[in-house]
């Protein structure tokens, strides 16, 4: 349960703690787990059913609130044939908060922090709509690993060894050891 | 003949599909499952009441719809009623209730529309009738009980006299108009 609490996430803490009588008038955190398990659930019959390509995910043993990801390198970039893993934490607000999503494999790219792993996506942070799931993201950042904003750099020595797409990869070699 | 055996398999299939389709057609956009209290943004999007309700309140600063990102506010989603809506197995009381379903009383259409003038015609000819009516009524009757004649002999009775002579003549003279105008 520890693994579910996020202290940056203020308002779920707050569910969790509070008494039912909350001043907002949002649903019981029992109530409430009970629909984000349910969600999840139904996310992952359909992760499973439809194989979507060059995606994956799973839960993290028994607990449905962690799951591992997994992503490959989108052909024609210098990703390709890479595979990375990430890990996805839900919390009791999901699907009205972003799960918290980070890098698991060492991920050489402008916008992932190298050390962390943590990710630099707008649909994560600002842009997040509830209708967003686990396969959307993982599209998302995907389409990121090719496509990537270095207006906003997390990682500058990558967003500025971009433009040489050999060097960049030769770079990225260097961070990447499959998992 | 031939056409008619060769299309019937379409539409089985189809209905199957389609039964399908229709299943998750009514499922929330956010909690994935079929919309409870089922309301309908202005953007067209299907919503559990709850669910909604929720996402509008977890971010008070951007209330935009999380299917299309258009504009959305609490007091202008749609409620939908299904057959049997009626009874609510949860009430939920923490969540406000669903807005109410706005309805306008279809105007009022004339049985015959071809006398539409001669009903306004009649309206007009009423009102005629009716205002000296109430003229008269609010004019000439001072207070309930009616005041008693005054007795014979007195000046006010000659002065009661003299004024039911001239109104008998104003009346006169008046239906004497009507008569020749």
């Amino acid at each position: 349960m520890s693994q579910n609490v996020n202290p940056t996430h203020s308002r779920m803490s707050e569910q969790a703690t509070s008494s039912p009588k909350n001043s907002e008038g949002v649903l019981q955190p029992s109530k409430d787990n009970h629909a984000v398990t349910k969600r999840l659930q139904k996310e992952l019959m359909v992760l499973m059913m439809g194989a979507e390509k060059g995606i994956s995910a799973f839960p993290e043993g028994d607990n449905l609130f962690k799951w591992v990801g997994t992503i490959h390198g989108p052909e024609g970039t210098v990703y390709g044939g890479q595979t990375y893993k990430l890990s996805m934490e839900f919390t009791n607000s999901y699907p009205y908060q972003a799960p918290v999503v980070k890098f698991v494999t060492k991920c050489y790219h402008p916008n992932v922090d190298i050390t962390n792993g943590v990710i630099c996506l707008d649909i994560l942070k600002e842009k997040w709509s509830a209708l967003y799931d686990v396969r959307t993201i993982l599209i998302s950042i995907q389409s990121l690993l090719g496509e990537p904003n270095n207006e906003s750099p997390l990682n500058v020595a990558a967003a500025e060894s971009w433009s040489n797409q050999e060097k960049f990869k030769e770079e990225l070699l260097k961070h990447y050891n499959e998992v | 003949m031939a056409t008619s055996s060769g299309s019937e398999p379409g539409p089985s299939r189809e209905g199957e599909e389609n039964k399908e389709k229709d299943e998750r057609m009514f499922e929330c956009n956010i909690c994935l499952d079929t919309a409870r209290d089922a309301v309908v943004s202005m953007c067209g999007h299907l919503f559990c009441w709850p669910c909604l309700h929720q996402w509008l309140d977890t971010r008070p600063n951007r209330q935009v719809c999380p299917v299309c990102k258009a504009v959305i506010s609490k007091d202008k989603v749609i409620p939908l009623y299904g057959r049997g809506s009626g009874k609510q197995e949860d009430p939920r009381n923490k969540v406000p209730p669903r807005p109410p379903g706005h309805r306008t009383e279809p105007e009022n259409t004339n049985g015959f529309p071809g006398f539409g003038f001669g009903d306004g015609g009649f309206q007009m000819s009423f009102g005629i009738g009716a205002f000296p009516f109430s003229f008269f009524t609010s004019s000439f009757n001072f207070g309930e009980p009616r005041p008693n004649p005054a007795p014979v002999g007195t000046p006010q009775f000659g002065e009661e006299q003299f004024l039911s002579r001239v109104f008998l003549y104003i009346a006169c003279v008046f239906i004497l108009w009507l008569l020749l105008a």
